[in-house]
């Protein structure tokens, strides 16, 4: 059956208008729901009807969402309105949401009327977009936010906009006060208003076209044929897809950035901690020591000994304490399967002088270049002091030889009992493309305690060595160690071992103070090891006799007390006058520190970090490690030894290849931070508070007597799952899960933003608990 | 922050695409931020993990705008408007047929506050008493949103309202009571800032045959006079301060609760919403009936503990 | 088929009752149902019945038994349910739903006074305030129109390009309560009749529809424009229901209107209901005696049959329209749907209203006579006239 055809509409609208024509002003409003449009139109009305006009004020009513497009409409007349229609051709327009403005919007509007626009651009940047308008731009969204109408995202903006027209329609400020008082609404409102009056911005252009009056509209009202109606109710009755595009409506929109987490910022070698905890919380551990040995050939080694500034700078802290990052790295290292082979061979030689964490790392790196890299070392093991200065409780031998043996397995050469002295230096220079000395710190800072000193005092470095190779004894000896790091933590533990029944660590300042690694120091506790501060000694004296224990030597001390922090930042320890006592001991072991022997290199030669030694020959020489940083932990000689080892490769190939790794998560991170997120930009509150893991220890009664490791390590590296994933997206996927609209995806390791539907709730950045989604403004 | 990237623009973002299958379909009329919209993809999502699927019956309420302009729709399931008051009486026809016929899907009445607590209450009691084969699920904003914002018997002590301009008055009807007076299979409440919870009730409604009460609490950015970004934040915080417990109830005789309160002050879940205003609020008698209904909660759980495990 | 004597409410829940059973090879009946005098026999008649497929569901009030009488026909089962007087108005916003969303719900209606005052007694305006609805309405004048346009309904209702709910409306007591010898077909003839229902719009998990979701003007007019085309069809598948009633239960169950000496009247009587009883009466003796009286009883109100009442009045000088309702302000509503209906075809023809038997009253043959007296002797119209039994 054919449809019929509804009653016409019969339009007599524009009839009726031309008799209020002459003074008639209609305005039509464009906003979004919630920012007060029909009030904007009620507010001008008011200011017009209070001046005695006859005015109407309307929305146009459908379901209006907050953010939805809506619009308002206004007109005022000297004489009685005989009008309710919609605003067909409006004189002026008012569009309160800049994300609104497009050629749309003026559909009907006569030429010459004024467009005023929210906006903080100036109006004449519209000008090329409407040219046959006056254009008016206040930036009411930002005069609402200062004087804190409606919320955030939606920012009430009517009243500032209502001060605005008043300005352009030529209204006195003080007809629109009255209408926003006469409306009940007070304090800022008005402020707003006078603050939009004030800061109203104005184009109008040289030529405008002659006002045309229309003579109505030209639809005849005639609708409703077959093709024109939609489905049937029965037959169609709504399947399809909403067409709405609600991204339209959002004045903000979310996207991904990502931070630098404080571990990785920290980590003196320069790994990927944030990124091989993530693996290893997937229970991806083979891809975890991929990551780590993609800057340090020492996982095993660094996860038994490193100081963990990465643990010390956890933002977890906050919550909890820090994730336990070095035993989850040797959970890494010790159960990950990960292949390293070269990535090309290139026909350069390089010299490696010294075999420590520096060299070696150096020599993984250029090897994995494709260099030939060759390592002499004076002694008859390579290792350094991860050798013979770290006791095998600590790090067993077999760990040292399996990570050795990975970077070995590139084909780099090494040769033995090679002492390198200024000559061979030169030689060195001569037969290679490059050298880099990486020989440590070898002087041993001495302390002339007088008399005995041959027989009763000896090295840190020079005990942990001989007691490594099993060439000394200290049964039944009361040991005293002299300093605060960690060869004075390894001296007076191994002392222990080595049969003494004391051994007691003297330090010059306070545990705060102290340089060995914490866990170190609580380890040494528990086995018996005594420690006593703020002592200094002065002199060793043999036993004459006066003592109960009947030890073979007393040592003078002194007690101390702290004063004002020195150059690096630690209280200087000041003597106490007066303060001498006798300690009886056996033996007094050193372990003061190093400092760097040059002699191989020319006299005054000045030594930093990265510096190429120049004046020798045409080769490039560096020093690395210990020697150039004094740095003292391992991982800052892996860092050292993998920057060298990019520096060298940059300057013999003229290249800039980048030493620094960033996180890999999804590609479409859009703002890269390089600065450190904190704790206090996460959701701390978010997560659960739960206890870190330590893994098994051997108890201390027990362990105090053998030099087998004394720690187990992690049974599973489910402590990674602790990891806050400060600033990188984990794909946690919490924003996805609580996003009202679905409009945010997962699609492999990228996040998706459906921006067409998106209404910019903001939701997905509250919930993100690492702050790696922002909101942008429109 | 650096300017390196260009941040991408609606035109440069890849499209996510608009699927049929999704419950909620995105283009949606709600408000930004709106708790429903977060209730219905959670709903969506659950139902997919079960690998079941749902009619909805709306009574008048946000939710079936929510639909679009018809013929299209923002639902992906089969859906019909009911009448404010009728919504579990026409859920009941749908799955008497539906059993009748032995279909799959659960029958699930999507349903405001207006519509549940209020005018819905009669058609809800009788359809629990009947025990229906129904899901209903009360999205709970502690007022009329869709009519721009009046008091309903949901709605909180010194909550300001169009109708309640100096705050009201009254306490909030408790609802879980009345429903699980009914003795009815499962009752529970969900927060949709505790999506695993969220989820797992709703897994266990779906698994539950009879009549099924479910009251989630629903923030309203428009009402609650909040931020739209704040949303989730502020459910949490109700749950977290006791406003707003977690907890089951089988057959009317078996408690549990899920999340214990840490007693976070309620304070700053009044100080993000301006419907609250400083002045309306008793801080200590709102702690003070937070703690007793909590004590009241957790008595029964004790006493009459939910024994098995579902599922 | 067998013939017995049973009420007119015994009737109705017996055309619900096998109408429901006979789609039991499809997706089954079921209905909400709630007790009002003078219907509550129909229900309890329905939630007697041995259904095989079907389940009838007691509900707490008419809103919500006509809520789920749609909530089933949504889901494609046979709906229906019954009601009267202030159980009607308590149920008119889902009326007027299950007409709006195009359900092909049968109901029952027992005439009664709305209340205040209360009063069980019959009159027609309960039903009748739903003329405005999209819902077919008959009003039956005995127990065997009762069952035969129930089942009738079914099928109209059903049929795709009609798609509406339709209404069976009996006067109370008068009609629910009066047993009377009435044929009751077989249920294999009333499914031979009934062919299964397919709702094409139902609710369906392959293809999700919303129902009920916001319109915009033109679009929500364009589906009354629907409604008003499925209206405008009605008589021609109307048409094609009685035929096939004829040949199911070989009876003619009558047409939208039924009339009597129409061919040469200068005088008719317009009646729907039970009056139609006494007044047939009337007429035929008077047409006996040689008047030019004729007879019109108004079986269909919706859509109003007004082409055939036009061409029954084709001789008529005067007509006499007897409401059993009330329009306050205006008069009987059968007299105003007459008048629209002869506006503009027949400007010289007196339409006069009687306002007889309202309320419960008793509409006596010397009621009618006096009509007849009165319209035969009138030069205009004047208001509605309102008649009591002496």
């Amino acid at each position: 059956m054919a449809a019929k055809t509804l009653p016409q509409t019969v339009v007599f609208w524009a009839l009726m208008l031309e008799s209020a024509k002459n003074t008639m002003v209609e305005i039509r409003i464009h906003g979004r729901g919630g920012q007060g449009g029909v009030t904007l139109a009620k507010l001008i009305a008011t200011s017009r009807f209070l001046q005695g006009q006859s005015v109407q004020a309307f929305g146009l009513y459908a379901a209006e969402r907050s953010g939805a497009p809506i619009q308002a409409f206004c007109r005022y007349s000297d004489d009685t309105i005989h009008n309710r229609n919609l605003i067909y051709e409006p004189d002026h327009i008012i569009v309160l949401d800049p994300t609104l403005v497009g050629p749309g919007i003026t559909g009907g509007l006569k030429p010459g009327g004024w467009i005023l626009i929210n906006t903080p651009a100036s109006p004449d940047t519209l000008q090329e977009q409407f040219s046959s308008n006056r254009l008016a731009t206040v930036d009411a969204t930002s005069i609402a936010r200062r004087n804190k109408l409606g919320t955030r995202t939606v920012p009430i903006v009517n009243t500032a906009l209502a001060g605005a027209a008043a300005r352009m329609l030529g209204f006195d400020l003080d007809e629109m006060r009255a209408a926003v008082e006469h409306l009940g609404f007070a304090g800022s409102n008005i402020t707003a208003a006078e603050e939009a009056y004030d800061q109203l911005r104005v184009f109008e252009p040289a030529s405008l076209p002659t006002v045309s009056r229309s003579k109505g509209a030209s639809s005849t009202g005639l609708y409703h044929t077959d093709e024109e109606r939609g489905p049937s109710f029965v037959e169609g009755a709504g399947g399809g897809l909403p067409g709405i595009e609600t991204g339209l409506w959002a004045t903000e929109q979310p996207h991904r950035q990502q931070f630098v987490p404080p571990c990785n910022h920290v980590c003196p070698a320069g790994n990927d901690v944030q990124g091989f905890l993530a693996a290893l919380a997937n229970d991806d551990v083979d891809n975890a020591l991929a990551i780590i040995v993609r800057t340090s050939p020492f996982p095993s080694i660094c996860g038994r000994v490193c100081p963990a500034p990465c643990m010390a700078s956890c933002n977890r802290i906050e919550l909890d304490e820090a994730v336990n990052v070095r035993q989850l790295e040797r959970y890494a290292g010790d159960n990950g399967q990960a292949t390293v082979e070269p990535l090309t061979t290139r026909d350069e030689h390089i010299a490696v002088v010294g075999s420590g964490p520096a060299g070696l790392t150096a020599a993984y790196h250029l090897a994995r270049l494709g260099y030939y890299v060759t390592i002499y070392e004076q002694g008859w093991e390579i290792g350094g002091l991860l050798r013979t200065g770290i006791p095998g409780y600590r790090l067993p031998p077999d760990v040292l030889d399996r990570e050795i043996g990975r970077i070995l397995s590139l084909g780099v050469d090494v040769e033995v009992g090679e002492v390198i002295d200024r000559n061979r230096m030169l030689e060195l220079t001569q037969s290679h493309d490059a050298v880099l000395v990486a020989t440590g710190l070898q002087e041993l800072q001495a302390l002339r305690l007088g008399v005995g000193d041959a027989e009763a005092v000896e090295q840190g470095i020079d005990f942990l060595d001989r007691s490594h190779r099993g060439e000394v004894r200290v049964d039944d000896e009361h040991v005293v160690v002299v300093g605060g790091g960690n060869t004075a933590m390894d001296a007076a533990r191994s002392a222990l071992r080595l049969g003494a029944t004391n051994s007691q660590v003297i330090y010059r300042r306070t545990r705060n103070e102290m340089p060995a690694i914490k866990e170190e120091i609580e380890e040494a506790l528990q086995e018996g090891v005594a420690i006593d501060f703020l002592i200094q000694p002065i002199t060793l004296k043999v036993n004459d006799g006066g003592g109960s224990n009947q030890r073979r030597h007393k040592l003078v001390c002194r007690r101390m007390e702290l004063g004002e922090p020195d150059e690096s930042g630690r209280r200087r320890p000041v003597e106490l006058d007066g303060s001498d006592f006798e300690l009886e001991c056996d033996r007094v072991i050193l372990a003061l520190g190093q400092s760097p022997d040059l002699s191989v290199f020319p006299e005054g030669t000045e030594v930093r970090q990265g510096q190429e030694l120049l004046g020798l020959l045409e080769t490039p020489v560096y020093a690395i490690g210990d020697l150039a940083t004094r740095d003292g932990t391992v991982a800052g000689a892996i860092g050292s030894g993998r920057r060298s080892a990019f520096h060298i490769h940059n300057t013999l190939n003229d290249l800039e290849v980048p030493v620094t790794i960033q996180t890999e998560t999804s590609s479409n991170v859009e703002v890269w931070h390089n600065d450190v997120i904190r704790s206090d930009s996460l959701k701390l509150h978010l997560f659960e508070r739960r206890p870190a893991s330590d893994g098994v220890a051997i108890a201390p009664e027990v362990r105090r007597t053998t030099f087998d490791e004394i720690h187990a390590g992690l049974t599973d590296p489910s402590e990674a799952k602790r990891c806050l994933s400060c600033g990188v997206c984990n794909s946690c996927d919490l924003c996805v899960t609580f996003c009202p609209e679905g409009v945010l995806k997962r699609v492999g390791s990228d996040l998706i933003f459906d921006y067409a539907h998106c209404k910019g709730c903001g939701i997905c950045v509250t919930e993100c608990p690492r702050n790696v989604v922002f909101m942008s403004h429109l | 922050m650096n300017g390196d990237r260009p941040i991408s623009t609606l035109e440069q973002a890849p499209p996510i695409p608009c699927t049929e299958e999704c419950l909620l379909r995105p283009g949606n009329t709600n408000c930004g931020g709106c708790g429903m919209g977060v209730g219905l993809t959670m709903l969506g999502r659950a139902l997919a993990e079960a690998d079941d699927t749902c009619t909805l019956a709306i009574p008048a309420c946000c939710g079936i705008v929510t639909a679009g302009a018809f013929p299209t729709t923002s639902y992906g399931v089969p859906t019909v408007a009911t009448t404010f008051a009728s919504a579990a009486a026409v859920a009941a026809g749908i799955a008497t047929v539906r059993d009748l016929n032995e279909e799959r899907g659960q029958v699930i009445c999507w349903a405001g506050d207006g519509g549940t607590y209020d005018i819905g209450i009669a058609t809800l009691s009788a359809a629990a008493e009947r025990n229906e084969n129904i899901i209903y699920i009360c999205y709970d904003n502690e007022i009329y949103g869709n009519t721009g914002g009046q008091r309903s018997s949901a709605t909180p002590p010194g909550a300001r309202t169009t109708t309640t301009p100096g705050g009201k008055s009254e306490e909030k009807k408790d609802i879980m009571a009345i429903m699980a007076a009914h003795q009815i299979p499962y009752a529970a409440t969900l927060s949709i800032a505790h999506p695993d919870d969220f989820s797992r009730k709703l897994k266990t409604a779906f698994n539950t045959p009879g009549t099924r009460f479910l009251l989630m609490h629903s923030p309203c950015p428009t009402g609650w006079k909040s931020e739209p970004a704040d949303s989730v934040e502020l459910v949490r915080l109700a749950v977290a301060s006791g406003l707003f417990p977690l907890y089951e109830v089988w057959n009317g005789s078996a408690w549990r609760i899920n999340v214990e309160p840490d007693w976070t002050s309620p304070t700053e879940y009044f100080q993000r919403q301006r419907r609250f205003k400083d002045g309306e609020i008793d801080l200590q008698a709102t702690e003070r009936s937070c703690r007793d209904q909590f004590k009241r909660l957790k008595t029964l759980a004790q006493e009459f503990p939910h024994k098995t495990e579902e599922g | 088929m067998s013939v017995e004597v049973v009420s007119g409410n015994h009737a109705a829940g017996y055309a619900l009752s096998v109408a429901g059973e006979a789609n039991r090879a499809a997706r089954g009946a079921s209905c909400g149902i709630y007790p009002i005098t003078p219907q509550t026999e129909i229900v309890e008649y329905v939630a007697s019945f041995p259904f095989q497929k079907s389940r009838v569901v007691p509900v707490e009030s008419e809103h919500s038994a006509m809520a789920v009488s749609i909530g089933a026909s949504l889901a494609g089962a046979r709906a229906f349910t019954a009601s009267s007087s202030n159980g009607i108005a308590y149920m008119v916003e889902n009326i007027m739903v299950a007409g709006y969303y195009r359900l092909p719900i049968v109901m029952v209606a027992v005439n009664r006074t709305l209340g205040p005052p209360w009063n069980i007694w019959a009159d027609q305006g309960d039903t009748l305030m739903l003329r405005d609805f999209p819902w077919i309405q008959f009003y039956a004048e005995d127990n065997q129109e009762v069952l035969d346009a129930t089942l009738m309904a079914f099928r109209l209702a059903e049929d795709h390009r009609i798609l509406l709910p339709a209404l069976v409306a009996m006067d109370a007591f008068i009609v629910s309560h009066t047993q009377a010898e009435t044929v009751l077909p077989d249920q294999s003839a009333v499914d031979r009749y009934l062919p299964e229902l397919d709702l094409p719009h139902r609710l369906l998990h392959e293809d999700p529809k919303t129902l009920g979701g916001l319109a915009w003007p033109e679009v929500a007019m364009s589906l009354r424009l629907e409604i008003d085309e499925a209206m405008d069809r009605v008589d021609e598948v109307f048409g094609e229901c009685r035929a096939a009633f004829r040949d199911v239960f070989e009876r003619d169950p009558g047409g939208a209107i039924e009339t009597l000496g129409t061919e040469d009247a200068e005088i008719v009587v317009v009646v729907s209901s039970s009056i139609a009883t006494t007044a047939r009466e009337i007429v035929k003796q008077r047409r006996a005696a040689g008047e030019k009286i004729g007879f019109v009883k108004i079986k269909m109100f919706r859509p109003f049959p007004e082409r055939a009442l036009r061409e029954a009045c084709n001789t008529a000088k005067a007509v006499a329209v007897l409401d059993r309702n009330y329009a306050a302000g205006v008069g009987g509503v059968f007299w105003q749907e007459a008048k629209a209906a002869f506006q503009g075809h027949r400007d010289d023809l007196i339409i006069q209203d009687y306002l007889t038997g309202l309320c419960g009253g008793d509409v006596t043959p010397p009621m009618i006579d006096e009509v007849i007296a009165d319209v035969t002797t009138r030069d205009a119209e004047t208001k509605p006239i309102w008649m009591t039994a002496p």
